[in-house]
């Protein structure tokens, strides 16, 4: 039933989409496309529009312009089969026992009650569900219906699969266990597009990223893209002058972080290469001061480096790090997050 | 359609595991179980034997009174032996019962036994004779019956109160009512035109028991046929000429015109088909309502915890909607069917001889169109309104805030509810062919009319315009279950619901 996974066409196409409600503009002139087998991350703050836009993807509510193609039909209704679907605000069944509803959701999406059962149990069991398998899920633990509610949306193997939040409400373990999910499903050649709202997770797992705001499109494309959309910064630390530096065509610009010691450091702890380089110790004296160099695109941190060991700049630490996500984020989305209405 | 399928299993069969489901399923049958049998339990055993005290002041009534109360006890005795004979007489033999005058005077249960005898089955029991109800007890307390009544009733308080109990056949028993009669009884009768000297206190009749006067009213009436058969003699009559004159009438007959000749006469089986369509609105109202009120449940839950986006990523709002108006009206069609089964079978079970009431019911539904119209309209009448509470359902979020809808539509049910009684007395008046023609009461009033050979136009008519709102409610339904679903936050108002029909 589930058509060849490595198609040319594109598993989704979003196309010039507008969804107003009322006089509300909830999505705005949308357009994008996913490429087949890869993981794209839909970013936005609360009220961006991602749900509403989801919804039209599956054709729960229609889009008031443009058009959606989802598995080379125009209708999600036609391939509804080949398509899984994660909510945001998770629910299942309270009095069904967990396998029963895997099967069910399972069922509707064109399996057989036969095969639907067998599936159902194979995967509580892959997931360490089996001892819960023909429990009521209101006997579950929050976390655990929710692993429960993705093998129900996933048990048909779509081969177009959208989650909605999927990582909302599951602690470390379980949020790895979701990661692994998404991976193992990309490695098998199906298509996935989710929403969150934890960078790190996009970071970790997507080929690319859309980003929405106030219902428009952001920001679509690679991760690096998105990381190039803001300046590299260096970071050092020393006590000598650092008038050498400023006179480099690769260094737009310089602060002195001095004064937010404390934002530095913290900035320098977080995931990213940082090479720590124990100076001189003869400081005695002279106050240290932390230095941001903000550098044009395209400019190799390296050179600064060289510069410092040319003209003795005594470095107490240097720090090259590619921006994160969330910095992309509160860059590009920041004012609009603050002021975003929620409905 | 397979979707529709799979939906509508599934709300079948998760509803059919509930215990609220089997309850009702089974209670139904049992509570119609009991009103068969508890009258029948009640008069066997119900009733335990009251004993009472008779002090006749005056020594000429106590044995009218005993009489009267004996004459009661062997009808009781003569019924039971009727039912005795009846199931035990071998073959062919039929029992053909005395009147009472003649039972008693033949020598009463005893010689009767003794005559049937030798045509009861072999493995016959033995008859067992019931018990006497009202019993009596001598003066306890030492007390003589010809003591001051104030003394007596004295004597008596605590005994009557349950304070003391009275020794009867080695079985320590209390005393339930205490009779006495003054000495002057006859100085206290009450006659037309004779104005009495002092107002007559009568005979005193004690008992904490109001509630049963069963025994007071035996009294009451014994006494006062003795004392008007006394009033005859006085004044010259003839008692007997009177008793004679009292038991002359002419018989009156209840004849249908609407029976074919010959079989006019009206007897209780008509009366039972005449009010039997009431029962069976109520049932169609019960079995409606109720489950109208599963499927608002079902829907509110399932928005509330936004299973249904899942679902709608699956199938169609269309689909969703058809597969729990078909899942949860099987459920209520089970449970309605099985009530109805149970019913006839509990009747056809409880029925000796068709001349019991329950026979006579169970004739009444087997030979009318009632369940077959039952259903009919319990199939429309449950699509019209599941149709709106699937509606109400999907625009509102909490159970709380469509209660408070469900309240209106409620009232508006309850119309059939009022008029349940008044239609059989004029099936075919205005009021009730107005009602018949409005969809929402259709069913109920139809249902109601349908022993009383409505106008074809009425039944057709109506049967169609209740096929084309139920179509339309479905419909309409559909458009705004569509948008209402994934809505939250407030209920919409009644326009912007009118603005999606048009979508």
């Amino acid at each position: 039933m589930n058509g060849n996974p490595s198609t040319s066409t594109a598993p989704l196409e979003v196309r010039n989409v507008s969804k107003l409600f009322g006089d509300f503009r909830a999505v705005d002139d949308v357009s994008f496309s996913l490429p087949a087998g890869s993981i794209y991350g839909f970013l936005g703050p609360n009220g961006a529009g991602k749900t509403t836009t989801i919804r039209m993807i599956l054709e729960i509510i229609k889009p008031t312009t443009g058009s959606i193609t989802v598995l080379g039909e125009s209708s999600a209704l036609k391939v509804r089969h080949r398509i899984g679907y994660l909510p945001e605000e998770k629910g299942l069944y309270k009095k069904m026992q967990c396998w029963a509803v895997i099967a069910y959701f399972a069922t509707l999406k064109g399996l057989s009650r036969k095969v639907a059962k067998q599936r159902a149990f194979e995967l509580l069991e892959r997931y360490g569900l089996k001892d819960f398998a023909t429990k009521p899920t209101d006997a579950l633990s929050k976390g655990m219906g929710q692993k429960v509610q993705v093998l129900a949306s996933l048990a048909h193997d779509p081969e177009f699969v959208i989650l909605d939040e999927p990582f909302s409400g599951l602690d470390p373990v379980n949020q790895q266990v979701m990661e692994d999910i998404i991976r193992d499903m990309a490695k098998r050649g199906r298509t996935v597009l989710f929403s969150t709202h934890v960078m790190q997770h996009a970071e970790r797992l997507c080929d690319r990223i859309l980003l929405m705001a106030k219902g428009r499109k952001i920001f679509d494309g690679t991760l690096a893209e998105a990381q190039r959309t803001i300046p590299r910064r260096v970071r050092i630390e020393t006590e000598d002058d650092i008038a050498p530096l400023r006179a480099l065509s690769a260094v737009v610009s310089i602060l002195d972080r001095s004064s937010r010691r404390e934002e530095a450091h913290s900035i320098s702890t977080e995931e990213s290469q940082s090479l720590l380089m124990s100076a001189a110790t003869g400081s005695m004296g002279r106050e240290s001061r932390h230095w941001e160099l903000e550098l044009r695109e395209n400019a190799d941190p390296q050179a600064i480096l060289q510069t410092c060991f040319a003209r003795g700049i005594r470095l107490h630490s240097f720090n090259q790090s590619d921006p994160t996500l969330h910095e992309v984020f509160m860059r590009l989305v920041g004012p609009d997050a603050k002021e975003a209405t929620f409905r | 359609m397979k979707y529709i399928y799979l939906i509508a299993w599934r709300e079948y069969s998760e509803n059919a595991r509930t215990k609220g489901f089997w309850l009702g399923l089974l209670l139904v049958p049992f509570i119609i179980f009991l009103s068969i049998q508890v009258p029948v339990w009640l008069q066997k055993k119900g009733t335990p034997t009251r004993y009472y005290v008779l002090a006749d002041q005056s020594g000429s009534l106590a044995p009218v009174i005993e009489v009267r109360l004996d004459r009661e006890h062997q009808k009781q005795v003569l019924a039971d032996l009727g039912e005795y004979a009846r199931k035990h007489l071998a073959g062919t033999n039929s029992a053909q019962l005395p009147s009472l005058d003649q039972f008693i005077s033949h020598g009463g249960e005893a010689v009767y036994l003794e005559k049937i005898q030798p045509h009861l089955k072999t493995d016959a029991p033995p008859f067992k004779s019931p018990r006497r109800e009202f019993h009596p007890v001598p003066l306890p307390g030492g007390v003589q019956e010809n003591a001051d009544i104030t003394n007596l009733t004295g004597t008596l308080r605590p005994y009557l109160r349950g304070e003391k109990t009275i020794e009867v056949n080695g079985q320590w028993v209390s005393l339930s009512a205490a009779i006495l009669i003054p000495t002057d009884i006859e100085k206290q009768i009450v006659r037309p035109n004779q104005k009495p000297a002092r107002t007559p206190t009568g005979i005193e009749y004690w008992s904490g028991n109001l509630a049963d006067t069963k025994l007071r009213d035996e009294v009451e009436q014994a006494v006062g046929a003795e004392i008007r058969r006394r009033e005859y003699l006085i004044r010259g009559l003839d008692a007997v000429a009177i008793r004679e004159v009292e038991q002359t009438y002419v018989p009156i007959a209840s004849l249908n015109p609407k029976k074919e000749a010959g079989q006019e006469a009206v007897n209780r089986t008509d009366v039972i088909r005449q009010w039997a369509p009431s029962a069976f609105v109520y049932l169609l109202w019960v079995s409606i309502f109720a489950i109208a009120q599963m499927l608002l449940t079902n829907i509110i839950e399932e928005k509330s915890n936004r299973i249904i986006e899942v679902l709608l990523s699956s199938v169609t709002p269309g689909e969703l909607m058809m597969g729990k108006l078909m899942g949860i009206g099987a459920v209520g069609l089970t449970m309605v069917f099985s009530w109805i089964l149970a019913l006839v079978s509990i009747l056809t079970w409880k029925t000796g001889n068709s001349t019991e009431v329950t026979g006579q019911m169970l004739t009444v539904l087997k030979s009318s169109n009632l369940i077959p119209m039952f259903s009919v309209y319990f199939l429309f009448g449950f699509v019209m309104y599941a149709a709106l509470i699937l509606a109400l359902g999907s625009v509102c979020n909490t159970l709380k805030e469509a209660q408070s809808y469900m309240g209106v539509i409620m009232m508006l049910m309850m119309v059939p509810m009022f008029t349940m009684t008044f239609i059989p007395k004029d099936p075919n008046g205005v009021l009730a062919r107005v009602l018949s023609w409005i969809p929402i009461y259709t069913p109920f009033i139809m249902m109601n009319r349908i022993m009383a050979d409505p106008p074809w136009f009425d039944l057709i008519g109506t049967t169609i315009l209740l096929l084309v709102t139920a179509a339309g409610a479905l419909w309409m339904a559909g458009k705004i279950f569509r948008i209402g679903i994934l809505r939250t936050g407030q209920p919409p108002r009644l326009l912007e619901m009118l603005r999606w029909l048009k979508r």
